[in-house]
């Protein structure tokens, strides 16, 4: 302490700062600082520069007379709006997403009741959980043979694939949703006199809806990946027939438009779960600062 | 805060109160693992009406787990426990319960959620309103009306949870650890306007407390618990308050008899953690 004090005693006095003060350098890799949101925006839309950069620079190294295996993407946009305006794309669009979005609610009916049965009561749950664990194991497109048996090339081939593709793991989502519900919530209801009924759908299935939107919006992606399996077989119409026709004739353009399409409908579903989230649950948002 | 005022030092609630037992243990033990391991042994309790009884104890004593058996959430292994004369086989809307976690449900506002148990029990409509509007000013939510629980501090969601619980007008209120995720200040306002409560409603309390000084200040009677197995150490009443309840905190700590038994409750609890 001495030591310090007279090591002090020779600095001189001085009330201005001699030269102006140095921050620490701020820079963008501390561990677990947020990035403001417009940085985050722009590092968003790098990525995706960096990524058409790195498409369009292989599309030029490849040899002239293979480019068209790797169109650049520019072709890959032009492509898109030809099917649009001179294929009638738009109609094989709006009946994938039917497709998708009428097996997944159908999904959804299923899984969140059951769900919720498996989530409150522990018979219900030894009875069914070994048997949902284990169909998940189960790979969707190895029901295609039997389904087109069953159904032939119909859409109701096509819906029950994409329904199985993602109810078993629906079930599982929601169900670690329910049972993720606040003990204390059933209790203060069953403190208050509620019933069971009251309790499983208004306290249990309350207090987990958001969660299980959340699970939902997850697994909506996941159905979204298996459209084209399912337009693969025996389908005229829908965005993978599309690609699949396009495959047969080496049109990579139109393949990779049908590529890009799946992933701008997937984006947009995503952004309406959470806009449905956001006003379905106006007490579940995130306050803000 | 009139609710508060009114409450401060009044002797004479205390006489009024009769000595029926509202709760009535007998017995009661809870063993778990097959009998290894006993929560509970053998605790036998009166409570009468009116009174405000706080379980103190060293961590693991069981005094949660019989605060849930009166509650009926969970079953003695052995013994009996009853309510208002009756066997109590589960939870009910005589006993209400105000828990250490928020349990404001969050979907409903704050008006919505006192109106919630009162609902189930059928009350009407413009009643409901009526009284928890009421309620919500008594816990000074006033404000709040219409806020959801993620706008509201934890001190406002435990206010809620309150409002909630005395909607349904039960005579046996059961507090578990209420104030334990609170800070300090906060605390101390909420046993505060707890008091103002107990006096106007006149309620039967059993309150579970790791804290000695909030056992001391919000009770008229600390049981006192020693663990492994869960017994009772100590039952004593707390004559140095002479049956007053103090509407702000500090007006007991110059009572004589006041530091004598904090003093006792720290070497009880010393002589617990001993012998762990």
């Amino acid at each position: 302490m001495n030591g310090a004090a007279q090591n002090v005693a020779h600095l001189p006095i001085t009330t201005e700062l001699t030269q102006p003060a140095k921050r620490p350098a701020r820079h963008l890799f501390r561990l677990w600082r947020p990035v403001k949101g417009t940085t985050a925006a722009l590092l968003g839309c790098l990525g995706f520069a960096a990524f058409l950069m790195v498409w369009q620079l292989g599309h030029y190294q490849t040899p002239a007379e293979s480019q068209r295996f790797l169109p650049s993407p520019w072709q890959v946009i032009t492509a898109l709006n030809v099917l649009i305006t001179e294929k009638g794309y738009l109609g094989d669009v709006a009946i994938s997403i039917v497709r998708i979005f009428i097996s997944f609610f159908a999904a959804c009916a299923v899984s969140i009741p059951l769900a919720l049965l498996m989530g409150c009561f522990a018979p219900v749950r030894a009875f069914l959980n070994p048997l949902i664990s284990a169909a998940r194991y189960l790979p969707a497109a190895s029901f295609i043979p039997l389904l087109l048996v069953w159904f032939g090339p119909t859409d109701t081939q096509k819906l029950a694939l994409l329904f199985l593709g993602v109810i078993f793991f629906l079930v599982a989502l929601i169900l670690d949703n329910v049972e993720s519900v606040q003990k204390e919530l059933i209790e203060a209801a069953l403190t208050m006199g509620a019933k069971r009924r009251q309790i499983v759908g208004g306290v249990v299935f309350r207090a987990a809806s958001p969660a299980i939107m959340d699970s939902m919006r997850n697994m909506i992606a996941v159905g979204w990946s298996y459209l084209v399996i399912a337009e693969i077989v025996a389908a005229q119409d829908g965005i993978g027939a599309v690609m699949m026709r396009a495959g047969r004739f080496l049109k990579v353009d139109i393949i990779m438009a049908g590529i890009l399409t799946i992933g701008i409908l997937g984006v947009l579903t995503d952004i309406l779960f959470r806009l449905a989230s956001y006003y379905v649950f106006p007490w579940n948002r995130k306050r803000s600062g | 805060m009139s609710a508060m005022a009114r409450a401060s030092s009044s002797a004479l609630a205390r006489s009024e109160r009769t000595e029926v037992p509202v709760i009535e243990t007998a017995g009661v033990t809870k063993q778990y693992n097959a009998g290894k391991f006993t929560a509970v042994d053998d605790i036998s309790l009166v409570f009468p009406k009116g009174q405000v009884t706080a379980f103190v104890g060293p961590s693991g004593c069981g005094k949660t787990t019989m605060l849930r058996m009166i509650a009926g959430l969970e079953d003695p292994t052995s013994g009996m426990i009853s309510a208002y004369g009756a066997a109590v086989t589960g939870p009910g809307p005589d006993r209400g319960m105000i828990f250490q976690a928020y349990t404001s449900f969050p979907w409903l506002t704050a008006r919505q959620n006192v109106e919630y148990g009162m609902k189930l029990l059928g009350v009407p409509e413009s009643e409901r309103r009526e009284r928890a509007l009421k309620l919500l000013d008594e816990v000074h939510l006033r404000d709040f009306t219409n806020s959801y629980p993620s706008e509201l501090s934890g001190g406002m969601k435990q206010r809620v949870a309150i409002a909630r619980t005395l909607a349904q007008n039960p005579g046996v209120l059961l507090m578990d650890e209420p104030f334990g995720a609170l800070d300090a200040q906060v605390r101390w306002e909420m046993q505060e306007m707890m008091i103002g409560i107990f006096e106007q409603e006149q309620k039967t309390v059993i309150a579970v407390t790791h804290d000695i000084q909030e056992a001391i200040y919000l009770a008229d009677r600390i049981v006192f618990f020693t663990r492994n197995p869960g017994r009772i150490k100590k039952d004593i009443p707390l004559d140095f308050k002479k049956g007053k309840r103090f509407a702000r905190k500090e007006d007991m700590l110059l009572l004589p008899g006041y530091v004598e038994t904090e003093r006792q409750l720290f070497a009880w609890m010393r002589e617990e953690i001993k012998k762990q």
